[in-house]
């Protein structure tokens, strides 16, 4: 019977993973990285035509031809790791989730085949104070705005005994009243934007909204679309982004733990 | 799967009568399930309808009417038809006569009334102000329960609206297409390749079957031979989606009746197999393996057996915590009698997948309408008839041992050559597809020229079960609304797309 089962559950080996092996993984994500030394002009301009969402793009940035890889655009489809000759691979670690918009983006000079540093910005202050006040104890409520559900089955995950999110003092709540942080996933459709609104506003201040996936971050392969308003910040405030489509609960726990500046923490 | 496409039907002669429109009946007198109806526009800018019913035959019975003149409402005849003839109302603007309820379906009231997304112009379409009346139930002692669109947890948006005397649900009505993203109309202009990201996006946790059943309607247009190594590895990829699927709704049926120890078990089962993938082709969902003639990874010997074993594994360990799940008595007390489909509903409805195995109705696509490597395998397909919740979680218990034995079989004798050939279109093509998807009968149609896609109709199984549901929830108590609806899993994305 049921005592049957949770004696064999207990013989087995806790299937916990360590925090050390979760931070930065990516598996089964599909995100792209880029192999600087084997990156041409040639390229760099094949795998910005193949790719579907413009998340590759070649730009010139201050008289420098450089490429541009958005990972909030990115719905890790490989078409440019097929097309890449060894210069776009799968990635191995990522550690770009969590962040601000703009710290999604990473650039490669074309000519000198490195990266180009992205520009530090100046720390928030008050964003460092909510963190301080919601650090320990958060509580997420998750809001679906058009989503096609890949997201939402991989925040599911994040109760499994594999990630167990509770361990960090996280809890998923149910009522938008009850918490501090909105994870926000899919392009916010027209039939629900005034639901968005309404929810946001429901959340007591102060307030986190992190936006989820290719499609909360910037709309992904439904921007544009009729039915569609855009990317979360088009509708809401947000304050980080967590890419992918979907991100893997291994990217979704580092980024809700990089918006807690909680990542290097046990 | 091939379809017959039969000669068009006259138009109706004058501008006042409706264009008629008979069902197709089978040899015992029964009419034949309405698998969809769609509207489109030819090349020409003819305006078109296109019924596809299944007639009990391998093929399905497809009939295309012009509509320019007004459409008689087939709902009386098929009650299955009402929220496809809602549908194409909103998209075409066809004028329907005799519907018994036209009301806006598919956007709310943000969108103006003379718009219809699929033949007029889209940018910049005006925000409006339109009411949506519910059916009102009247008399004492009667409350009204909304819930939605935001939900208590992590699931779609959607809304109900229940009408209660006490604990008791007297009448639900269903308010979805919250999450509708024009996802049709964004197919048009695509090429044959780029159309399959989308149909992975239809509905994230069954993108496998989407993707299937997109690539199939392709390679049906073409016509393109799809390697058998494909084939093989296509069937291995949609019977792992079933069995995740499977293996979450049993959890989350364990969840909604606070059976925390099964539904934590089944949550790693789970994830067991999600890492099996990520480990076997990269991707936990199988998103960005299929496309228009065949899979774009090939997956060596070991890697396929190491996949099996986990396989193995998992529907061991499922089993064995199902049976003591369904044997323990708070379960079957919460279980049985709970939430009823009856199979006349069930079939007037329409209905598909395991909603309707559960109710009675013998229905398969991988049995009844084989493609790919389905034509080449031997299944049984498990039939109850209560109808209850309990009757639809044995339904999933018994579908993950068939599914592992497909997958073991097909992983045995997995034929050797190449997983891609390619695919272009010429001229103008359309091609049909149907999968078994976890939730039921998945079709697509598509048509293209010149290798740009100019239609692309999705026929999703929970578009045809939601409006079952509130079937099935009438006379039971408000608080067992949770459990229902879990087991009927039905994909709020899939449905509104």
């Amino acid at each position: 019977m049921i005592l049957d089962v949770i004696q064999r559950s207990l013989r087995r080996p806790s299937r916990l993973i360590p925090v050390e092996a979760l931070m930065e993984s990516c598996e089964g994500s599909r995100m792209p990285d880029v192999q600087p030394e084997r990156l041409t002009v040639d390229i760099a301009s094949r795998v910005s035509a193949v790719c579907p969402t413009g998340a590759l793009a070649t730009e010139d940035r201050k008289g420098r031809s450089c490429l541009r890889l958005s990972y909030g655009h990115c719905i890790g489809c490989g078409r440019c790791v097929e097309v890449g000759e060894g210069a776009l691979v799968p990635a191995a670690r990522f550690r770009w989730t969590g962040l601000e918009k703009e710290q999604l983006v990473r650039r490669w000079d074309l000519s000198r085949r490195v990266e180009i540093a992205a520009e530090t910005s100046e720390p928030d202050a008050v964003r460092g104070r909510v963190q301080k006040l919601l650090g320990r104890a958060l509580n997420i409520r998750q809001l679906d705005t058009g989503s096609c559900n890949g997201c939402e089955a991989e925040i599911s995950a994040l109760t499994n005994p594999y990630y167990d999110l509770e361990r960090w003092g996280i809890h998923f709540v149910a009522s938008p009243k009850h918490a501090d942080m909105l994870l926000v996933t899919g392009p916010v459709t027209r039939n629900m934007a005034d639901a968005v609104r309404a929810t946001y506003e429901a959340v007591p201040a102060p307030k986190l909204v992190v936006a989820v996936g290719a499609c909360g971050c910037s709309g992904g392969l439904f921007a544009g679309s009729h039915a569609v308003v855009g990317a979360v910040d088009a509708v809401i405030p947000v304050d980080r982004y967590i890419p992918g489509c979907p991100p893997s609960p291994a990217m979704l726990l580092s980024g809700i733990l990089e918006v807690l500046g909680r990542r290097h923490l046990k | 799967m091939n379809e017959r496409a039969q000669p068009l039907q006259a138009p109706g002669k004058s501008e006042n009568r409706e264009t008629p429109f008979s069902l197709p009946v089978l040899a015992d007198g029964s009419r034949a399930r309405l698998v969809t109806l769609f509207g489109r526009i030819g090349p020409e800018g003819q305006r078109r309808v296109r019924y596809v019913f299944d007639k009990g035959e391998p093929d399905y019975f497809v009939t295309e009417i012009a509509a320019d003149a007004p459409l008689a409402s087939i709902v009386s005849q098929a009650p299955a038809a009402a929220w496809f003839e809602r549908e194409m109302h909103d998209q075409y603007g066809f004028e329907i006569r005799k519907h018994p309820d036209l009301r806006p379906l598919v956007f709310h009231g943000n969108w103006p009334d003379n718009v219809h997304a699929m033949v007029d112009d889209v940018t910049d379409v005006p925000w409006a102000q339109r009411d949506y009346q519910f059916l009102q139930v009247q008399g004492e002692g009667i409350t009204e329960v909304a819930v939605g669109p935001v939900h208590a947890g992590i699931i779609e948006p959607g809304h109900f609206r229940f009408s209660v005397v006490g604990d008791t649900v007297l009448h639900l009505e269903l308010r979805h297409f919250y999450t509708h993203k024009g996802t049709e109309k964004l197919f048009e202009g695509r090429t044959a390749g780029d159309g399959v990201m989308l149909a992975e996006s239809v509905s994230g946790d069954n993108c496998f079957a989407h993707a299937v059943a997109y690539c199939q309607a392709v390679e049906n247009a073409c016509p393109a031979s799809l390697p058998a190594r494909a084939a093989a590895l296509r069937l291995i990829g949609l019977e792992l989606e079933r069995l995740v699927c499977h293996v979450s709704d049993f959890g989350g049926l364990c969840t909604d009746v606070g059976f925390i120890v099964g539904a934590a078990l089944a949550t790693r089962i789970k994830e067991d197999l999600l890492q099996a993938s990520a480990r076997c082709c990269g991707t936990r969902y199988w998103r960005g393996v299929a496309v228009p003639g065949g899979l774009r990874l090939d997956l060596d010997l070991a890697a396929v057996a190491r996949l099996t074993r986990s396989v193995e594994e998992s529907v061991r360990e499922f089993r064995d915590l199902a049976h003591v799940v369904l044997e323990t008595p708070s379960i079957q007390n919460r279980f049985e009698g709970a939430g009823i489909l009856k199979k006349n509903v069930a079939r007037d409805l329409a209905v598909v997948g395991v909603v309707a195995r559960a109710s009675g109705v013998n229905l398969d696509v991988r049995r009844d309408h084989p493609s790919g490597h389905y034509e080449l395998v031997q299944m049984t397909v498990p039939v109850l008839h209560y109808g209850d919740v309990m009757a639809r979680a044995r339904i999933r218990v018994e579908e993950v041992s068939v599914s592992a034995r497909l997958i073991r079989e097909t992983a045995d004798a997995l034929p050797p050559g190449p997983v891609r050939a390619p695919v272009q279109f010429t001229a103008a093509v359309s091609g049909a597809s149907a999968v078994e998807s976890p939730r039921g009968e998945l079709y697509y149609w598509i048509e293209g020229r010149d290798d740009r896609l100019t239609r692309c109709h999705i026929k999703s199984p929970s578009f045809q079960n939601w409006p079952a549901m509130p079937f099935a929830v009438v006379e039971n108590m408000i608080a067992d609304f949770p459990l229902i609806n879990k087991s009927f899993n039905l994909s709020y994305s899939g449905c509104d797309r």
